[in-house]
């Protein structure tokens, strides 16, 4: 009987010395996981010779279906983010470089436009900011299901630049803020 | 029997956290014919027992080496983002692991044979166990992205986790072979409920600047995840089938489910009348898993710098669908499979030591007297009713082997009540302090076992607990 009370004894005094400071498990709502994500969207790169065939004559216009921004896994997380273009002219050339974003129906969703200077130049970048309170609408680019690129020739279709290699790269990546939780 | 109720009532309703699967109190704890379960070969004067189903030889632990419920969930004003960050994200690392197990006996049994050298023991028992290591980077990398972290490769091999149910039938041999030695060996079949793994990746994700665009994403991964008997338990959840989970549990515990063997070692040698040496080696064994299997892999190698349109070449296919193109050269260099193949699972494999010296008064004899021990002088050695020593305790964890030390000291009050207190350090923590009591009433063997005591101020900042109770009926034979 001393032995059951002793037992009982030290169960009860665990049992009454151990406690639980108040835990919050509601504070789990409050965890927010927004990660920033980048990754390229679209390298062009085109010879000074295009701009003298004649086939091509003073543009280049190219649709590129890029269906990564309308996938769900994206577009119902997507926040906030920009868009940074690069382009590099080493051509004799002016250029007008347009990129639209397009949806399904292509019907335009947005326009960017960059004037590029002959070669030599240096690089122009450019950065477009969506979501947020100064970007344009994100839904710009949930919808956006295809990309257009357009360089139009404003200088000639016979000369070419004494630098080696010219041509005009276009390079593009976006940099977003998902809401996965 | 009032006072017993009272007590179940305690351990069932306070909040002594029930969360070891090293079972250093139980351990060389010859009073409790449960110890047997983790050394075949230790010392045994019973002549029969019998654990009470389901409550007998209950044990259940918890574990986080690193990271504590308080730390994330106290009601401090903090902000919780912050505390992920910082207790979490920032302090942990890929060795710190959050694991779990549990184990009842469904059914425990011993006997002494016709050679009272021989105790015969078998029973059935189930258990869980569950491991997972903090996935530092993928965790990184979900929480802040590939952006700030340009050039950093984020390991795929952070990823190791390992789960599985499995129902034990066992049946043991525990034979005195000479005086000073004793040795066991218990054979098993196990019946997996259910096994998950996905331990055996590596690889890693880096984002780069560009080749020729502004950034370059580089996968290399070889990643495998592994289940047997997880879908048909989750249909049995969705409801999906006719069949209830008890059924599927029940099924699968009793040899419906994926089969395997394995044995248990232990041996007590006694290096003089008062110092004992003991070990085992448990769950030496595996499971051929056929049975509902599920395996997906993750295996190559591509670096995506977006599509990419180069003239003059990109005249000659101006409709192509490089969109989709990229998609399929990723998927045709990272192909994503997954297969139904058979496979084997190893258990757990533990290793017990200890080395013990016993002194104080000399304990009674309760086992039968067996008039050839004294014929051919194999007297026993005598019990005494103090003992202190030290163990080790090693287990096989997918990240290697994990030890913990215990030094313990066991005090006997008669053959009533014995009691083990023990101090253990391993990774959980440097300061575990453990109890177990084990009550001898009659012929009724009732054991309470607690550890990391010193936590119990607040059992929510607890790194590790661990709780084990049993209730048995014991015979030592007529005198």
């Amino acid at each position: 009987m001393v032995n059951k009370i002793l037992i009982l004894s030290i169960i009860t005094l665990l049992g009454l010395v151990s406690c639980v400071e108040k835990q919050n498990f509601d504070q789990l709502d409050d965890l927010f996981i927004e990660p920033t994500i980048e990754g390229s969207i679209l390298y062009v790169e085109a010879p000074e010779d295009v701009f003298n065939q004649p086939i091509v004559g003073g543009s280049v216009s190219q649709d590129f279906n890029f269906d990564g921004f309308n996938e769900d896994i994206f577009a119902d997380r997507v926040l906030e983010g920009s868009i940074i273009y690069e382009i590099e002219n080493t051509t004799s050339k002016e250029l007008d470089l347009t990129v639209e974003f397009l949806d399904e129906a292509k019907l335009i969703l947005d326009t960017m436009y960059i004037h590029v200077d002959p070669g030599p130049t240096a690089t122009v970048e450019k950065e477009v900011a969506y979501g947020g309170a100064s970007g344009k609408n994100i839904e710009i680019i949930k919808n956006t299901s295809s990309i257009r690129v357009h360089v139009q020739n404003l200088g000639d279709n016979t000369s070419v630049s004494n630098l080696p290699d010219p041509k005009i790269i276009f390079r593009s990546m976006g940099e977003f803020t998902m809401r996965i939780r | 029997m009032r006072s017993w109720a009272i007590i179940l009532l305690i351990l069932l309703t306070s909040n002594v956290p029930l969360l070891a699967q090293n079972k250093q109190l139980l351990y060389d704890f010859t009073e409790i014919p449960d110890a047997l379960m983790v050394n075949p070969g230790m010392l045994t004067d019973y002549q029969w027992y019998a654990g009470l189903p389901v409550v007998s030889g209950l044990s259940i632990q918890a574990g986080s080496n690193a990271l504590t419920v308080h730390d994330l969930f106290a009601d401090d004003g903090e902000d919780f983002n912050d505390k992920v960050r910082e207790k979490a994200i920032d302090r942990m690392g890929i060795r710190d692991e959050l694991s779990g197990t549990f184990q009842t006996h469904l059914l425990n049994a011993g006997f002494r044979g016709r050679n009272p050298d021989n105790f015969y023991s078998f029973g059935i028992y189930t258990e869980g166990d569950a491991i997972g290591y903090w996935f530092k980077d993928l965790a990184i990398l979900a929480f802040e992205g590939n952006a700030p972290h340009l050039g950093r490769r984020f390991n795929l091999d952070h990823l190791k986790a390992r789960s599985e149910m499995v129902n034990v039938f066992h049946f043991g041999l525990n034979k005195r072979i000479h005086k000073k030695l004793t040795v066991g060996a218990r054979a098993k079949i196990y019946s997996s409920v259910f096994h998950a793994s996905s331990t055996k990746n590596s690889g890693y994700f880096v984002t780069t600047e560009g080749e020729n665009n502004l950034r370059a994403n580089t996968l290399v991964a070889d990643m495998e995840f592994r289940s047997s008997g997880l879908d048909e338990i989750k249909d049995a959840l969705d409801d999906n089938e006719n069949t209830s989970l008890s059924e599927v549990l029940s099924r699968r515990m009793f040899f419906g489910g994926d089969l395997g063997l394995g044995v248990d070692l232990g041996f007590t040698y006694h290096l003089n009348e008062r110092t004992l040496l003991t070990g085992s080696l448990l769950d030496l064994g595996f499971i051929y898993n056929t049975t509902d299997v599920k395996n997906y892999s993750l295996n190559g190698a591509a670096t995506v710098e977006g599509i990419e349109f180069i003239l003059p070449e990109a005249f000659s296919n101006l409709n192509d669908d490089l969109w989709q193109e990229l998609i399929e050269e990723v998927e045709s260099l990272i192909p994503y499979e997954n297969n139904t193949k058979s496979y084997l699972s190893f258990r757990p494999t533990k290793l017990y030591g200890s080395l013990r010296y016993n002194f104080g008064k000399p304990m009674p004899s309760r086992g039968r007297c067996d008039c050839k021990d004294l014929v051919f002088g194999r007297q026993r050695f005598k019990d005494f009713n103090n003992a202190v020593g030290g163990q080790l305790y090693v287990i096989n964890r997918p990240r290697g082997p994990q030890a913990a030390l215990t030094a313990f000291y066991l005090r006997r009050f008669g053959h009533a009540l014995a009691v083990k207190a023990t101090y253990t350090v391993d990774k959980f923590s440097f300061s575990n302090i453990g109890l177990g009591l084990s009550l001898q009433a009659g012929p009724v063997n009732l054991y309470v076992m607690a550890d990391n005591l010193l936590a119990y101020g607040n059992v929510a900042d607890s790194h590790y607990a661990s709780f084990q109770f049993g209730l048995n009926i014991i015979s030592w034979g007529k005198k």
